[in-house]
């Protein structure tokens, strides 16, 4: 196992791996740009190095930057956490050759399903099924129009090198595409230089079902069942779940042996997840993420495995050690996360800034908040927005819904608005406790609608505060209020009692004429 | 002491009379039964309302408070009886027309209006991006653009003017 390690990232995340390198003995050392200095992955790594600059470009993203870090802190491999440089296969290249142990899949690999059609092709080849739509990217409309007739609408228009939402729209007949084409090609080509586009069918009651892989360096490879994301926003998952309602045993024996193919059609190392798309009883593959999810901890719940711990086992050389059906054994109850985000939903979920205040973090029986939160975090635009995930088990579906249900009403996040009490809204929708949703079900939620009930208490509670919120500013004279700076002019300016000079110290204040 | 509540966008009457250092209150002519007790100065509230126990959280300034209850979130905006009146004078005085705000911090990407434009209700003035996605920022009723408070390409902060509208043309 290794002495230490660098984690190439921040947040939340960055503190989850430093936990189970804790755990394990391996010092955990944390980078950090300027406005991170005081973070909290920093202040619970082992060691910290600066990066320097406050953009993510200018720290997180600057890949000499972190291996030279990773170098100078004497780390033998870097964790690249999610986001950032986790999926750029340059980066896993360049740590590899720095003599450095990368803690992921092989660049080759990223690489390979980092260019959707690519990997598309390389899926197909592998007997993995797949969307019908375009092999190769489009990039002129006329041709568009003519494909997307051909492969039939509703269509998806998908930027070639895209990723978080970005570059994406659904088309549902032949009169939107030119407009919808040409926007979003023109994000893509800003967001990630290449406007590209590729053209598939637009599936009904589609469901996001992923599944978990693990590969050692020996050839083993196993899945460690699904997770369900439908639940998700302009494809900004909100509520993830572990198992999903849908897959019973037999398929997911199925859909895990056509991840475990899809991993091993790319030489795959390390963890990593495969999308798919369930319609009706069918899954296509959609694409892999060759790195940790955010929401892998719901399978840590219900298959009682730390990924972070089997991933630095397996990076460093370890074989995996069990068989698929010993996994399968161990599968337990449910799991649900709830992604806390520094947005407002009652405002179209535009970001919210501030800085963390007033801060209450659930807790009881089988209740995690995997967050770096703490009081006078600021939040600002320069980082993701998520800043908390909150995951419950349970021992059935039913269970763990209630429980988060009561694990979100003892959260409290101030000084920003975030989407928990949306989640709350879809906790509750009845459609949602019986399992019967798509990836469409949250524009079908009405998640600004107030609710609550309790608007006579808080309005006298709110008619309370501002009482003794005006009382205190009326005891207390602060320098930036109004009454202070006309105090001390007054004081300043007034003939009587004679302006005097602040005493410097207590015994020269008696020496002064009255 | 009387207070104009907007919960949720819906306006409640609170009458508020301290009396012996204990603070009685009525919400729309009813007396509530409340013990308030601040837990911190940072918003938390351990409240009582007739042996029903409640862990609020609460923060804001004197107009716009924001109330956290059992995970659900309440919009307060406040007015005493003077502000009340300064705010129906000043809606009176502008007749429709307005100042649109951002509501998040963002970067101004591309403006859709010129001065002097008549525009509807919902019509997009301008497009605002922020965390890599565009917002289109509409006109909150009908009017005529009276001055353009941002350039493209220029930041603003949350709360930041950024168009200013006239009452339309009758």
């Amino acid at each position: 196992m290794f002495r230490r390690i660098l984690i190439a990232n921040r947040g939340e995340i960055a503190l989850r791996i430093i936990r189970t390198c804790r755990e394990m003995g391996v010092e955990p050392v944390a980078v950090y740009s300027e406005v991170d200095r005081k973070s909290l992955h920093v202040r619970m790594a082992h060691s910290a190095v600066a990066l320097g600059g406050s953009t993510p470009r200018e720290s997180y993203l600057d890949a000499a930057k972190v291996i030279a870090a990773a170098k100078a802190s004497g780390a033998e491999a870097i964790h690249p956490g999610y986001g950032f440089l986790s999926e750029r296969a340059y980066f896993a290249r360049a740590v590899v050759e720095a003599g450095l142990v990368w803690i992921g899949p092989p660049a080759d690999a990223i690489e390979t399903m980092g260019d959707k059609i690519i990997a598309r092709r390389t899926m197909q080849a592998a007997g993995v099924p797949v969307v019908p739509g375009l092999v190769d990217p489009i990039e002129d409309v006329e041709r568009a129009v003519a494909d997307a007739e051909r492969i039939g609408f509703p269509i998806m228009l998908k930027a070639s090198a895209g990723g978080g939402g970005k570059g994406i729209r659904i088309v549902r007949n032949a009169k939107d595409l030119p407009g919808a084409f040409r926007t979003a090609s023109g994000e893509a080509q800003a967001a990630f230089g290449d406007g590209r586009m590729y053209i598939e069918r637009y599936l009904d009651e589609p469901r996001h079902i992923e599944v978990q892989l693990l590969f050692d360096k020996h050839g083993n490879g196993v899945h460690y069942g699904e997770r369900e994301c439908s639940i998700q926003r302009r494809h900004q998952k909100l509520i993830e779940e572990a198992p999903s309602v849908v897959i019973d045993d037999a398929l997911r024996l199925r859909i895990g042996e056509i991840a475990v193919r899809a991993g091993a059609a790319v030489g795959y190392q390390n963890a990593g997840t495969v999308e798919f798309l369930y319609s009706k009883g069918e899954v296509f593959f959609l694409e892999m993420n060759t790195r940790l999810q955010v929401e892998h901890p719901v399978t840590e719940m219900v298959y009682g495995v730390d990924l972070v711990r089997e991933q630095l086992r397996v990076a460093a050389g370890e074989k995996l050690g069990y068989t698929q059906a010993e996994v399968l054994a161990r599968k337990r109850g449910w799991s649900m996360e709830v992604r806390i985000n520094a947005e407002d939903p009652f405002n179209g979920f535009v970001p919210s800034t501030g800085v963390i205040g007033n801060l209450r973090a659930p807790g009881g029986p089988w209740v995690r908040l995997d967050a770096a939160l703490y009081r006078g975090m600021e939040v600002s635009l320069n980082y993701d927005p998520m800043l908390a995930k909150l995951i419950v088990w349970g021992p059935d579906r039913t269970a763990a819904i209630e429980r988060m249900k009561r694990a979100l009403a003892e959260l409290n996040v101030g000084g920003v608005r975030t989407s928990a009490p949306a989640a709350l809204t879809v906790l509750e929708d009845e459609r949602f406790v019986r399992g019967d949703f798509d990836t469409h079900f949250l524009s079908t939620v009405d998640l600004a609608a107030p609710r609550g009930g309790e608007d006579d208490l808080v309005a006298a509670s709110a008619a309370i505060y501002r009482h003794l919120l005006a009382r205190r500013r009326a005891l207390v004279t602060g320098a930036s209020t109004r009454a202070a700076w006309s105090a001390r002019s007054r004081a300043r300016h007034s003939a009587y009692p004679p302006h005097v000079p602040a005493p410097s110290t207590p015994s020269a204040a008696k020496e002064l004429p009255r | 002491m009387k207070y104009f509540v907007t919960v949720n966008g819906r306006a409640r009457e609170v009458d508020l009379v301290e009396r012996l250092g204990r603070i009685e209150v009525s919400v729309d002519g009813r007396k509530l039964d409340l013990s308030y007790e601040e837990v911190d100065n940072l918003g938390q509230v351990a409240l009582l309302e007739g042996g029903r126990s409640w862990g609020v959280s609460i923060e804001g300034d004197e107009h716009t408070v924001t109330c956290s209850i059992a995970g659900r979130l309440y919009a307060v905006e406040i007015e005493d009886e003077r502000e009340r009146a300064a705010h129906a004078a000043e809606r009176e005085a502008s007749k429709g027309g307005g100042v649109v705000k951002s509501i998040m911090p963002g970067v101004v990407v591309k403006l859709l209006v010129k001065e002097g434009d008549v525009v509807e209700k919902g019509q997009s003035l301008l497009v605002l991006e922020a965390m890599k996605m565009q917002n289109e920022i509409g006109a909150p009723g009908p009017g005529v653009v009276k001055s353009l408070h941002v350039k493209e390409k220029e930041a603003v902060s949350s709360g930041a003017k950024l168009v200013t509208l006239a009452a339309p043309p009758a």
